[in-house]
């Protein structure tokens, strides 16, 4: 682990590990983010949020936003909205749907595919990739601002258990 | 140098990430684009004269880009062997550049002029090579190009189609507007993930490949998106079995399934756990059929069973379950579902109970879901054409909401495992595209599970043995072909 306090690296072993991590995640966010999930297809994004919400205590279904664009997660101070942008045409179509309100309301927002809303999208505290590897997948986390920084920082003290 | 492979490589890319292995090729190790682009055309001539040795006259289709450059070569090739050629181009002429206005030039300085192509009749010739459309394509095809595509296919004659038949997606295999439907199709630098599956292997006709002699370096650093699986995996999964075996090494498979007036896909999913090898195979089924399909295949232990927990007792003498094959939707159907889903063995849905789990979602990681295009379109809210334009998202979408191991059936098998490079199989033939054949393969993985296989390789080994049982039973013909004439063929391949 690299103690630069703006990346941080890390192997994760199974989708045990992403949820784990994706957890770990959730408990170092302290106010509203945007987070980009960068990965190929089927590489464990969709895992990470699951880790994440259930970090936050959900235990429902969490369905892939492929086909829907956006799912929403209220919880009792916040709402944590999941995107996945790979079926988005133009990056315009981000501004119809209102997605600066999205991003303005303190909310938490974790964007699968960020790369197909550019230009419209804002830059994101934290830029997360997930890559396969012979074993498991590789974790790569980039702090764009002091807010991601802080959640690097986090990440850094609290290992995986 | 130009090498046609003899076996394709496993790994399958997106389209750009081959133009950004053509771009290193060129670029940092030296090889000109002129010099791929006549190894491709060299490649591709090579391959058709190898095929039809006998054609004498052909009809070369070029497009204002590269995919056309490799056209005006093989034209070129074509006309100096003493073939009969003629040369048509689509798109503007004066939008050819670089590589492949060279290679327009040779065709030139060589005799040959480049025709527009106006919709002329095609007959007369004996082969057709297709340079119209490469790679790079994403728009929906029209005009002249949709005008050229139609003609090609209604003269009938066959095609051989460089690099990706056109109109084809590179990364989808979704047919953009119209194909061409091509009897070969001979690839460069690295295999295009849409030959693969959707449309792609039906437009692809035999695949060949050739690497251009690129250096092998050009590939480090590209994930694949995806990997080709055939049936060389058989082999290694199921070694021949020690003399001194029992019947309870080999599992005990449940199938689950067979409701009023629908005990045939239950009875088929049993069979072919039984051919695959599963040591015993329970049904429990309709008590109206129950006593019928003891009779008529008395090594499957067969169940009426009323309610759900008379299911208890068979659950708890199982390895595997397998549910769903002419499950229906009624109450019956889901008390069914629910006990199995409290259970901790590993399980293989299909047909009646993905569409359930559809109405009433859960995740779960010890499952492989077996989802034809309709029934994906279901778990994902979605439609079957949108699956079918993009199988690769459906697969891994369905896998990222409900967990396991997704096996999305069709034209190019997908099994998608979380974490891991999706793999593709793209065997098997439009005669399996009749009725009772998902419950063959529903069959055939649980009684890969009941062996001892996990969950991921039990659908990889699954799907590539279900598809090569249908190849060869197709020998006989793939028109009228019976699910169960696959049960035969799979005990052969089973005892590689």
């Amino acid at each position: 682990m690299s103690i630069d306090s703006t990346r941080l690296e890390l192997l994760l072993e199974d989708s045990a590990a992403t949820e784990a991590l994706g957890a770990r995640l959730a408990g170092c966010v302290a106010g509203g983010c945007l987070i980009h999930l960068h990965g190929e297809l089927g590489a464990g994004k969709t895992t990470l949020v699951r880790g994440f919400l259930r970090g936050r205590g959900y235990s429902g279904a969490v369905k892939s936003p492929t086909y829907t664009l956006v799912e929403s997660y209220p919880f009792e101070c916040d709402t944590v909205y999941h995107f996945d942008l790979y079926r988005l045409g133009d990056p315009e179509e981000l501004e119809y749907m209102g997605i600066r309100d999205y991003l303005d309301q303190s909310a938490v927002c974790l964007v699968e595919w960020p790369q197909r809303g550019e230009g419209v999208l804002p830059q994101a505290d934290l830029e997360v990739y997930l890559e396969y590897r012979r074993a498991g997948r590789a974790l790569r986390v980039q702090a764009n601002t002091p807010a991601g920084e802080a959640l690097v920082e986090c990440l850094q003290e609290h290992p995986v258990s | 140098m130009i090498r046609l492979m003899e076996r394709l490589p496993h790994d399958l890319y997106r389209a750009d990430q081959v133009r950004e292995m053509d771009r290193v090729a060129i670029e940092e190790h030296g090889i000109p684009g002129s010099t791929l682009m006549s190894r491709a055309g060299e490649a591709a001539f090579k391959a058709m004269r190898g095929h039809w040795p006998r054609a004498r006259r052909i009809a070369v289709f070029c497009g204002s880009g590269n995919n056309g450059g490799d056209g005006y070569i093989v034209a070129r090739l074509a006309h100096e062997a003493g073939l009969s050629v003629t040369l048509y181009h689509l798109g503007e002429r004066e939008r050819l550049g670089g590589d492949a206005l060279s290679a327009s030039e040779q065709a030139t300085h060589a005799g040959l002029e480049a025709l527009p192509y106006n919709g002329e009749p095609l007959d007369g010739q004996d082969l057709i090579v297709d340079a119209l459309l490469g790679t790079g394509l994403s728009g929906e095809v029209a005009g002249a190009w949709r005008g050229a595509i139609e003609s090609i296919n209604a003269s009938g004659l066959p095609v051989i189609a460089l690099d990706i038949p056109s109109g084809l997606n590179a990364d989808t295999g979704a047919v953009l507007g119209a194909a061409v439907k091509a009897r070969m199709t001979v690839t460069f630098i690295a295999l295009k993930a849409g030959l693969f599956t959707a449309s792609g292997p039906g437009y692809c006709g035999e695949l060949r490949f050739a690497d251009l002699g690129v250096d092998p370096a050009v590939y480090v650093g590209h994930t694949p998106a995806c990997r080709r699986i055939d049936a060389g995996l058989i082999r290694q999964a199921l070694p021949a079995r020690p003399s001194h075996s029992h019947k309870g090494d080999f599992g005990h498979v449940l199938v689950v399934g067979g409701n009023r007036g629908f005990a045939g896909a239950a009875k088929l999913a049993a069979e072919a756990a039984v051919r695959t090898g599963a040591g015993l195979v329970s049904i429990a089924t309709h008590p109206e059929h129950a006593g019928l399909l003891s009779v008529t295949r008395p090594e499957l232990m067969s169940h009426a069973i009323a309610s759900a927990e008379q299911l208890t007792p068979l659950i708890r003498r199982a390895s595997v379950i397998a549910i769903g094959p002419g499950l229906g939707q009624d109450g019956w159907a889901r008390a069914l579902l629910a006990r199995v889903l409290e259970s901790q063995l590993p399980l293989v849905l299909d047909a009646d109970a993905l569409n359930l789990l559809a109405a009433d979602p859960m995740r779960h990681d010890n499952w492989v879901l077996t989802p034809h295009p309709g029934e994906a379109a279901r778990l994902l809210g979605s439609s079957s054409s949108e699956v079918q334009r993009e199988r690769f998202l459906a697969a891994a979408s369905i896998e990222a909401s409900y967990g396991g191991t997704v096996v999305l059936k069709g034209a190019g098998s997908i099994v998608q495992t979380e974490g891991t490079i999706p793999e593709v199989c793209h065997g098997g033939n439009p005669g399996m595209a009749s009725g009772g054949m998902g419950d063959l393969l529903t069959g055939i993985i649980a009684g890969l599970v009941a062996q001892g296989l996990d969950l991921q390789a039990a659908a990889r080994v699954g799907v590539v043995l279900h598809a090569r049982a249908g190849d060869v039973a197709a020998q006989e013909g793939e028109r009228g072909m019976l699910a169960a004439d696959l049960l035969p063929v799979l005990r052969t391949l089973v005892n590689p």
